[in-house]
């Protein structure tokens, strides 16, 4: 692992995050309670001021220290779930060497999954995780972060006609179709976001 | 005191999680301890898992705590926070499917009597059937 | 008398509603606290053709919905039986304690 990865990762999922509040606000109020952006906006900004503390860790005690603060600070479902996928991730990130990063995303969706009492296809985060999932597990060695990327985008798409049976939009029955999910469009960032970083642009 | 199941009212406001607590301790009495939290760590309207652990502590007791909650939110941050506290607490902990307010007042009139964590439950959530 | 002859010991009694308002919420919830104070078997019901009721169960008592004017009716059985159905018809005769 690079030395200076967690660093990256946390300055690169918190940029996101800030500059897409507004939007996932946007998207939230049109099927939620409006309150995803500023809830992701709290919990990144607490993991970005705890990144030396959480840096100096081995990567997945790192994850699972980033995922405790997103659940002690975010105030909303998101805490607990995008809690439980980052301590998914590492709890299944292992000690040493080169982590499987899809054995990470799997333990992370499993959580996610448990967390939500949900599945894939119901308008969720989990529409970009299980596709992104996948796509890591079929795709070649070089070919990871770009597999992930368009797995992220086709997953983000989809939710748009989906009928959400989920969380607060649910409520909302049909009306909810024709609407992005913002959970699934803050998945979608995060995405991005890590692959950047993998491939050296962040 | 102590030998009666505990409350605790999980709002995503504040201010309906602090009047439905008072309508349970005007209606019911001092007997059954009642706790409440609601809003996000700013104040705005949501539930916080911190919250929610200090106030299952701050009325924990022996026979148990009945959590009202209202929407979406609260219900996956309180099994989060559950989920956080020791698991000789876990056991004698429950989330009430029932409407917060009417729940709370139920639970909490059961709850007078000495009745066990099973039947508080069973009480609030027997409400609306 | 032996302990299951007490277990046997039944009382009755009734009470007019004075409460403009009727059972309202607060008073419901004060008769099934007290009802659950004893230990005999408590039941209630409004008039004299309607289904007995669980006094003890919260819900039960709300759903009575018995209005001004109303006579509640109480059964016990149990050791104390009578105190039971004394206390009940007191309280409802005190207007619930206002």
């Amino acid at each position: 692992m690079a030395p200076d990865l967690l660093p990256r990762l946390i300055a690169a999922t918190a940029a996101t995050i800030a500059a897409h509040t507004e939007e996932l606000t946007t998207l939230d109020q049109a099927i939620g309670d409006g309150d995803h952006g500023v809830n992701m906006k709290r919990g990144f900004d607490a993991i970005a001021a705890a990144a030396e503390e959480i840096g100096a860790q081995p990567l997945g005690g790192a994850l699972q220290k980033a995922g405790m603060t997103l659940v002690m600070n975010v105030g909303g479902a998101s805490g607990p779930l995008y809690g439980s996928l980052l301590m998914g991730l590492g709890k299944a990130a292992g000690q040493d060497g080169d982590p499987d990063i899809a054995a990470m995303l799997a333990e992370g969706v499993a959580a996610v999954k448990k967390r939500g009492k949900s599945e894939a296809g119901e308008k969720t985060m989990l529409d970009v995780l299980v596709p992104v999932l996948e796509a890591l597990r079929a795709a070649e060695p070089g070919g990871l972060t770009a597999a992930a990327r368009a797995a992220a985008d086709r997953g983000l798409a989809a939710t748009e006609d989906m009928l959400a049976t989920k969380g607060r939009a649910s409520f909302l029955g049909e009306r909810s179709v024709g609407h992005l999910d913002p959970g699934a469009r803050s998945s979608a960032l995060l995405v991005h976001a890590v692959c950047d970083v993998i491939e050296g642009k962040a | 005191m102590s030998d009666c199941v505990s409350i605790v009212i999980v709002s995503h406001s504040a201010e309906v999680a602090k009047g439905a607590a008072d309508m349970v301790r005007e209606m019911v009495g001092d007997e059954v301890r009642v706790a409440h939290c609601g809003g996000n760590p700013e104040g705005g309207l949501g539930t916080n898992v911190p919250a929610i652990i200090e106030a299952i502590r701050s009325v924990y007791g022996p026979q148990g705590v009945a959590l009202l909650i209202d929407l979406g939110g609260a219900e996956t941050n309180s099994e989060m926070a559950i989920e956080m506290l020791p698991a000789e607490m876990q056991d004698r902990i429950v989330i009430c499917n029932a409407p917060i307010v009417e729940g709370a007042v139920m639970a909490a009139t059961e709850a007078a009597g000495g009745s066990s964590l099973a039947e508080v439950r069973a009480t609030a959530e027997e409400f609306l059937s | 008398m032996n302990d299951a002859a007490k277990d046997l010991t039944e009382a009755l009694g009734e009470a007019v509603i004075q409460d403009p308002t009727g059972l309202h919420a607060r008073p419901a919830v004060k008769l099934t606290k007290l009802a659950k104070a004893h230990q005999a078997a408590v039941e209630v019901r409004v008039g004299a053709e309607a289904d007995w009721v669980n006094a003890k169960s919260p819900n039960a008592v709300m759903k009575l919905k018995a209005g001004h004017g109303a006579t509640l009716r109480f059964r016990a059985s149990g050791s104390d039986a009578a105190a039971a159905v004394a206390a009940l018809v007191a309280l409802v005769e005190r207007d619930f304690d206002g």
